[in-house]
């Protein structure tokens, strides 16, 4: 298949409404997982504003989209049926035998110019292209998706510290601070705060903020826009469980199992916010 | 070919490569905090715009240079070849391997030609690129090949590992000697012994090749640069020719091009004796010179010389080789 990805020439999209998008994320993911009846459905939910607010503001057919945690891509995929970058029935293809819908996303996986499935790497390849156009004056932004549980990955902090050094002011970084990785919550396994301290340290300006709040990730994509000396990241605090009322207390945030009447009650559940949002 | 001793060029990959990049904008220099050594402190004073530091940090470097070639860049990415390789092979395999970008990877001070020990040497470097899908793999030590590696790969469409020698070099081959991608080079025909020799082995193949002639052994001597994608048919053709077969390389034995020699000759079905020079799987130590380590190791012309001769069944004592006079330069500490 060929893949359309977000900076090629051609692409087009617009966002009308990043709120409702977010929540037809939610739903499209729910979609996807339904069938299996298990996958990454909790980073879809916590990222799901995020990936809203950056197809909002991201310029097609010029800005970079970066997916670094691979787990992740559901979100992009969900978004870019809404937006007419995928057809809707690949979707019924996420995480099947033979499909270029793997539901963990790839090197190769379409919308997003880069997914990487081996963690901590995707901050790196975001740094590639805004120092490509740097160096050929290209006037575009690259944003990256990466999640609080890849800085445990030396190699974000190598990139991080590049990126500071030359003062790549056309990178911004949204990070999904959703404390969830595969044992359990990130501070019961290390200690990353204070994460803020630690990315203004290495030459980064920080925002801070509610992660489902999707007014206030697109004003913090604005204020990183405005940066012109630093690159940005977006501290977006979040959980994996937002936004889906139905879902058991006990879900595992990574990898979410969703019985045949969860799935269901999450479809209503969404189906109608969608109904009461248009009304 | 030149007859040794060997006349020496100094840093011809480095001069090379300026040359190369003055007709290439796409091409970007990398460094790993290893500008001088890996000889890219001439493209840096003549191209500093696209020179990049990518300081001590393999990962980012590698990840980084993926993304690059993505768009439209042509990244040469300089480290010493066990940092090129181990420390960042899942970068390496995800950013550039499987999307089969262009990125050139260039490993510097190869095998055991550094005294350095063991966290210096590259001694399993081909193994690790030979078994990433994509990759090609090549192993120089001549002054007109390494001159000829940079505008030889740069359009070649997938990713290229490439491990160099550094320094002064010697010149082995004619001026109008032209690298292929596709074949080996067969330098002799013989009919007892096929020697298959990569990068700095090649000096030691031939050396031992002559000594061997000298007393009545017929030898053919094929020079590898490219481990992989390996011109079977040539190792095919050469080995069935001859009664025994030997490679020699400044690696493990498992994994390089002993290993690619030994899987071609029994997919196809050419039962030969077959000995493989090179570290016996082994990591070798810090010395004060590399000749020592060659000939402690057991990579050594006259090592060469006896294994072929006890292979072959010889009676009495194997001949007496001339050792390689060591290059000028060989080792600069870093």
């Amino acid at each position: 298949m060929t893949a359309v990805r977000a900076s090629d020439p051609a692409t087009r999209w617009t966002v009308a409404d990043p709120v409702r998008l977010a929540t037809c994320i939610r739903l499209r993911a729910v979609q996807m997982v339904a069938p299996q009846g298990f996958g990454y459905l909790g980073q879809a939910l916590s990222a799901a504003e995020q990936v809203a607010a950056i197809f909002a503001v991201a310029r097609p057919g010029v800005d970079r989209l970066v997916c670094s945690p691979g787990h992740y891509v559901i979100a992009p995929f969900a978004a870019a049926v809404e937006l007419g970058l995928l057809d809707e029935s690949v979707l019924q293809g996420y995480g099947k035998n033979g499909s270029p819908i793997e539901a963990i996303g790839t090197e190769r996986s379409p919308v997003m110019d880069y997914t990487c499935g081996s963690l901590g790497q995707g901050l790196s390849a975001a740094v590639g292209f805004a120092l490509s156009d740097r160096l050929r004056a290209r006037d575009a932004r690259t944003f990256a998706m990466v999640s609080d549980g890849e800085m445990e990955e030396g190699q974000v902090w190598e990139a991080a510290l590049f990126a500071g050094y030359q003062r790549l002011s056309h990178l911004t970084v949204v990070l999904d601070a959703n404390n969830s990785q595969v044992d359990g919550p990130v501070d019961t396994i290390t200690t990353l705060e204070p994460v803020v301290a630690k990315w203004a340290a290495f030459g980064w300006h920080v925002a801070d903020l509610d992660g489902h709040d999707t007014w206030a990730v697109l004003a913090a994509l604005a204020a990183a826009e405005a940066e012109r000396h630093q690159p940005s990241v977006l501290i977006c605090r979040t959980s994996t469980r937002h936004g889906l009322d139905c879902l058991p207390p006990d879900s595992d945030g990574h990898f979410i199992k969703l019985t045949p009447a969860v799935a269901q009650a999450a479809v209503e559940e969404l189906t109608a916010r969608l109904v009461g949002s248009r009304a | 070919m030149h007859e040794p001793p060997y006349a020496t060029r100094l840093k011809p990959y480095g001069r090379a490569l300026v040359d190369l990049a003055r007709s290439r904008e796409e091409i970007l220099c990398l460094s790993g905090d290893l500008t001088r050594q890996c000889e890219i402190d001439l493209f840096q004073a003549e191209f500093p715009d696209r020179f990049v530091h990518g300081g001590m940090a393999e990962a980012n470097m590698m990840s980084m240079a993926g993304a690059l070639a993505r768009c439209g860049h042509i990244p040469f990415v300089h480290t010493f070849g066990v940092f090129a390789t181990r420390r960042p092979y899942d970068q390496i395999a995800n950013a550039i391997a499987y999307p089969a970008v262009p990125v050139r990877i260039i490993g510097f001070m190869p095998g055991i030609s550094t005294p350095g020990g063991p966290s210096h040497q590259a001694i399993d470097d081909m193994a690790l690129m030979r078994a990433l899908p994509n990759m090609t793999v090549v192993d120089i030590a001549d002054a007109v090949e390494m001159a000829q590696v940079a505008a030889t790969v740069v359009d070649l469409p997938g990713p290229v590992y490439v491990r160099l020698k550094r320094g002064e070099i010697p010149v082995m081959f004619d001026d109008d000697h032209q690298l292929s991608m596709t074949n080996a080079a067969v330098l002799s025909h013989g009919t007892d012994a096929a020697l298959f020799a990569s990068g700095m082995m090649l000096a030691t193949a031939l050396a031992a090749a002559r000594a061997l002639e000298d007393n009545g052994v017929s030898v053919s001597v094929v020079s590898v640069p490219v481990i992989k994608p390996l011109d079977a048919g040539t190792v095919r053709r050469v080995a069935a020719d001859a009664r025994v077969v030997l490679t020699a390389e400044n690696h493990s034995i498992i994994g390089g091009l002993g290993s690619a020699v030994a899987e071609t000759l029994a997919e196809a079905g050419l039962g030969r004796p077959l000995r493989r020079v090179g570290l016996q799987d082994t990591f070798a130590e810090g010395s004060l010179t590399a000749p020592y380590l060659f000939e402690k190791y057991g990579l050594s012309v006259q090592h060469l010389v006896d294994t072929t001769w006890t292979l072959l069944a010889r009676s009495g004592p194997a001949p007496t080789a001339s050792p390689l006079v060591a290059d000028v330069d060989e080792y600069s500490p870093v």
